[in-house]
């Protein structure tokens, strides 16, 4: 899932990032809760508030006894992607449109109902694409009649792997616009840095 | 007990600063020590897991959300409704029953835990003859922390313990910038009546009371609680991290839980 590799180790799994598949010099970790810690800054010690973003650090393995540590550790890496994708199984992750999702802002995010749909589609190259911004799969479009042309269609499709390696994939789901594509959409409308 | 339902604690979060969200983190992680609940989350405004994204991390049919904030305002009353689909204080939906609670910090408890942090902060230094300044940002509009931050004032001074209790604010008179001046006591006691610690902490306030010169990088972060106490304009001054970082804070959710329980009981029946 995303940049982690799940493997069977008995009595239970071992995630660990996918390049550093063959390294023996890594850090152990045994506490699901831990996954918070690895998972808040790059290697490059950067903040990171996407957690789908493509900045996972290296350097440590984590060893997990049970299916339910599991879960509480994935959810920390990548939250609520787990429950997506299984709410996506069950036809219960219902895909909202970006104009949607713009349309219901209020207060300083009100202004970006007013970008167009090709600034939209630029930024969401810039925001959204799998290099180097977030690993999801994009599930909705900017407008009914409008998909997002920017990104190539390996982008909306859950089957395919968001990153280069030839992993069977767990698809990370994202059903509606995050808050970070808002916040950069209004800075395309204002033209002004966005304030935290 | 509550082993069938989820509580889901909503937070601001912030996309520069991670300090902005560890508090909740805190607090959800005591809860689960604590096993009330089945399932504790955490969700965020700007940061991941989002709102958005709740009902999908979420097992239990029964979901209590606390939004950890200081009070009322534009989040509680607009962005949290509107992001979870919520229909009013009890919601039906997808088969779930989702239960809306006051703000933590709005529970009459806040009174103790301000008492509490004020004490912790000046060890064996009298209340009685101690100015004790909340301080509040002042100038968000839609945000009633202001209004709070007064309350509390008022509820502490009542207690009679301090010889003096006064609201400040970083941008709106009284200005905690002229704490030497507003103070009648020696001792002066600080409490930021914010949710987590941050650039309002770590650096502005500090920079207004005089403890440091300058903006500095917010690498230097916690040691300025360390430093405790500062002399400086002619005082003592103890200066402590927010409010919401309080451990006993994780109780204060739980309160507003159980005070939506006793409000709603009659509805149930
Ligand atoms: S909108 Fe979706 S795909 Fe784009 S950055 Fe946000 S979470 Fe990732």
């Amino acid at each position: 899932m995303g940049q982690i590799v799940i493997q069977q180790s008995a009595p239970g799994f071992e995630l660990r990032h996918f390049e550093d598949a063959g390294r023996n010099d890594l850090a152990l970790y045994s506490n699901p809760v831990e996954a918070r810690a690895i998972s808040t800054y790059s290697d490059a010690g950067e903040f990171r508030p996407l957690k789908t973003a493509p900045t996972l650090r290296h350097g440590w393995r984590l060893q997990l006894p049970d299916l339910e540590s599991l879960r509480t550790a994935l959810d920390f890496f990548y939250p609520a992607m787990l429950g997506s994708l299984l709410s996506h199984e069950r036809n219960e992750l219902l895909p909202v449109d970006l104009r949607e999702t713009l349309g219901r802002q209020s207060g300083m995010y009100a202004v970006t109902k007013k970008i167009t749909d090709p600034q939209a589609d630029a930024l969401i190259e810039t925001v959204c694409n799998s290099a180097h911004g977030c690993l999801k799969t994009i599930l909705w479009q900017i407008a009914p009649d409008r998909p997002v042309t920017s990104l190539p269609a390996e982008k909306f499709n859950p089957a395919v792997s968001q990153i280069p390696a030839a992993l069977p994939v767990l698809p990370m789901l994202c059903a509606e616009a995050c808050n970070l594509l808002v916040a950069a959409a209004r800075e395309v409308v204002k033209k002004v840095p966005v304030a935290e | 007990m509550k082993s069938n339902s989820a509580l889901l604690i909503v937070g601001h979060g912030s996309t520069v600063n991670p300090d902005s969200s560890t508090p909740t983190f805190a607090h959800a992680d005591e809860i689960v020590r604590q096993g009330v609940f089945n399932e504790v989350h955490c969700v965020f405004w700007k940061e991941e897991p989002s709102l958005r994204q709740a009902l999908h991390l979420i097992d239990s049919d029964e979901i209590y959300v606390v939004p950890n904030f200081i009070s009322e305002g534009y989040f509680t009353r607009t962005v949290i409704p509107r992001e979870l689909e919520l229909t009013g204080p009890i919601t039906h939906r997808l088969g779930r029953t989702i239960k809306y609670c006051d703000p933590a910090g709005s529970h009459q408890r806040m009174t103790d835990l301000l008492l509490r942090r004020a004490a912790e902060v000046a060890p064996g230094v009298p209340p009685s003859e101690t100015t004790l300044f909340i301080v509040g940002h002042g100038t968000n509009l839609n945000d009633n922390s202001a209004v709070a931050a007064k309350r509390e004032v008022q509820l502490i001074a009542e207690r009679g313990l301090y010889a003096e209790v006064l609201n400040a604010y970083m941008e709106e008179e009284p200005l905690i910038s002229k704490w030497d001046e507003l103070a009648s006591q020696k001792n002066v006691v600080v409490v930021p009546f914010f949710i987590s610690d941050g650039l309002h902490s770590y650096q502005d306030i500090p920079v207004l009371l005089g403890i440091e010169s300058e903006i500095t990088a917010a690498a230097s972060q916690r040691g300025i609680f360390r430093n405790n106490p500062y002399r400086l304009r002619g005082k003592t001054l103890y200066y402590a991290s927010s409010i919401g970082t309080e451990p006993l804070f994780a109780n204060v959710i739980l309160d507003q839980v159980a005070a939506f329980d006793q409000l709603h009981r009659e509805d149930a029946e």
